[in-house]
């Protein structure tokens, strides 16, 4: 019974936590501007992100080390600092879009300016961070996220053309009749969303943090094989919602706001409540997660003591990481940046990045030094190696299609 | 100041009308979500007061740019229509900040504008190609 209990909270905060700023905003920028017509990059990246988080959690489960720890072993100093970098970059990116998001969300609700929340937001994530145990963080969070569900409710009342929607399914079909230049960068930055390297760094370093072993790899399966591909759903309801209120009006998404505005013409004041109590779980779950990731990463790569399993004083320069870390997210955006612009460029980014995050994990994967008998087999491999020719492809183009369409205005 | 030449303008003033289409369309939408009760104020009033700032900065960057000669009526036709964006978007915050969201004849006038930007902004379009 117990696993039972185990296998369906593990599914329901993988639901809850799959969405995060860069979702939010991507999948309703795409939505309002190209329909249902991306849908394909979205089941791809899912596909994508549970074929590594599969392999990440494996690695923690089996070797009960973390994926930076081994990248640097295994690969050498250098390669393991490039692989550093390259996620670190994106992943404080991320950070900074992730508390701007927060503050954003309860900017809806106060209509106080988003600058002067961030720093309260920046303390609370800090001292959730410090003091809150990692599996409060991941449950709370995860099942409060389970509120963007609100979505689907939203997209049934809105009640769409189904008959258009399954002719815009068609790759093809571009209702929006924007460039196919843009298209591409859209698709591109759809798949960096969805497949943003923190994820499976910090799905890794929590398999460690809760002390996986060979006997949670079932339950960790289930998470990844039930819990993203239905977290997926919640991307595919939010597309949907735009696409139906903005697409026929030319309207394009570029606030929290609009994300959110298609539930309240389709269910009201009580979804839209639920709607921004999904923005703030989702958002402030994301920015625990990117902040520890940010620790996790260098402590991991030099190191040091680090994780939530061990008592503050014990992992300080950890937690030190993350402070700074927090204090330069929330410099950043008291400094007036748009949070929405930091989410845009954080998610191209993402795509760019990609491959330094998936070929290491791909090689430690297949070295039966660190996973014996549960190393890749035949099928894992084969996905993996397909995937890895899509994230270069999406990483080599995303630079290029960011100039030609100057960042997807056209 | 940016000196394009008249098909520069013309890919400036396109963006610039589409950008303030989704702008007053998305006003529109929010006054009406909320003249049906659908929406609290303050949800409104960010939406409202972010088109708002927006639209302005889309007029003000858009005067800013030297017309080419043989675009000067269009320019006098793109500025005036987009002056008007940003006029109704004020109304249309000052309504959201007094709770006053259920006035047809602001919704309208939206409507109208937010056609208006786009139809301009095809033709503009159109003259860059």
């Amino acid at each position: 019974m117990k696993r039972y209990f185990a296998v369906l909270l593990g599914v329901l905060t993988a639901i809850g936590g799959f969405v995060d700023i860069g979702d939010l905003v991507t999948d309703a920028q795409v939505g309002a501007r190209f329909g249902w017509s991306l849908t394909w990059v979205i089941l791809v990246g899912i596909g994508g992100i549970c074929v590594f988080a599969e392999m990440a959690g494996r690695i923690a489960a089996v070797s009960h080390r973390a994926t930076f720890d081994l990248v640097r072993e295994r690969l050498g100093p250098r390669v393991g600092m490039l692989n550093l970098v390259g996620s670190i970059l994106v992943t404080l990116l991320t950070f900074i879009a992730e508390i701007g998001g927060v503050a954003l969300a309860l900017q809806l609700v106060g209509s106080v300016s988003h600058v002067l929340i961030v720093p309260f937001v920046a303390v609370a994530v800090w001292l959730v961070l410090w003091r809150a145990k990692f599996s409060s963080i991941e449950n709370v969070l995860g099942l409060m996220g389970l509120a963007l569900l609100v979505f689907a409710v939203a997209l049934w009342q809105l009640g769409p053309d189904w008959n258009e929607v399954v002719h815009q399914l068609k790759p093809t079909s571009n209702p929006g009749g924007e460039s196919w230049q843009t298209y591409a960068y859209f698709g591109v930055a759809l798949f960096g969303a969805a497949m943003t390297p923190y994820e499976v760094f910090f799905f890794s370093s929590g398999g460690v943090e809760e002390r996986w072993t060979r006997k949670d790899l079932g339950v960790m399966r289930a998470n990844v094989f039930i819990g993203f591909p239905l977290g997926g759903l919640i991307a595919l309801a939010i597309v949907g919602c735009a696409a139906a209120v903005y697409l026929p009006q030319g309207i394009a998404v570029e606030t929290l706001g609009q994300v959110g505005l298609p539930v309240a013409v389709g269910v009201g004041k009580i979804g839209l409540a639920i709607v921004v109590v999904g923005f703030f779980a989702a958002t402030f779950g994301a920015a625990c997660e990117t902040g520890l990731s940010v620790g996790y990463s260098l402590a991991q790569y030099y190191g040091f003591q680090w994780g939530k399993f061990v008592r503050p004083k014990e992992a300080a320069r950890f937690h030190a990481i993350v402070l700074l870390a927090t204090v330069l997210a929330a410099g950043v955006l008291v400094t007036g940046v748009d949070p929405i612009m930091v989410t845009e460029v954080s998610v191209v980014f993402s795509a760019i990045a990609l491959p330094l995050t998936y070929l290491p994990i791909l090689v430690i994967a297949n070295d039966p030094d660190y996973l014996g008998e549960h190393r890749n087999g035949p099928v894992a491999n084969a996905l993996g190696l397909v995937y890895l020719v899509i994230v270069v492809i999406a990483s080599v183009a995303a630079i290029p299609l960011m100039i030609a369409t100057s960042t997807g205005q056209g | 100041m940016s000196r394009p030449d008249a098909s520069g303008w013309d890919q400036q003033a396109q963006q610039a009308l589409k950008d303030a289409a989704s702008d007053v369309g998305t006003v529109r939408i929010a006054l009406r979500t909320a003249a049906r009760d659908r929406a609290w104020s303050s949800y409104t009033i960010v939406l409202v007061a972010k088109a708002e700032e927006t639209t302005g900065k889309t007029e003000q960057d858009l005067s800013s740019v030297q017309v080419p000669p043989a675009r000067r009526i269009a320019a006098r036709e793109t500025l005036d229509l987009l002056s008007q964006a940003v006029a109704s978007v004020q109304e249309a915050r000052a309504h959201a900040a007094d709770g006053r969201y259920d006035d047809p004849g602001l919704v309208d006038e939206l409507t109208r504008l937010a056609k208006a930007l786009q139809a301009e902004a095809t033709k503009r379009e159109a003259a860059a190609q």
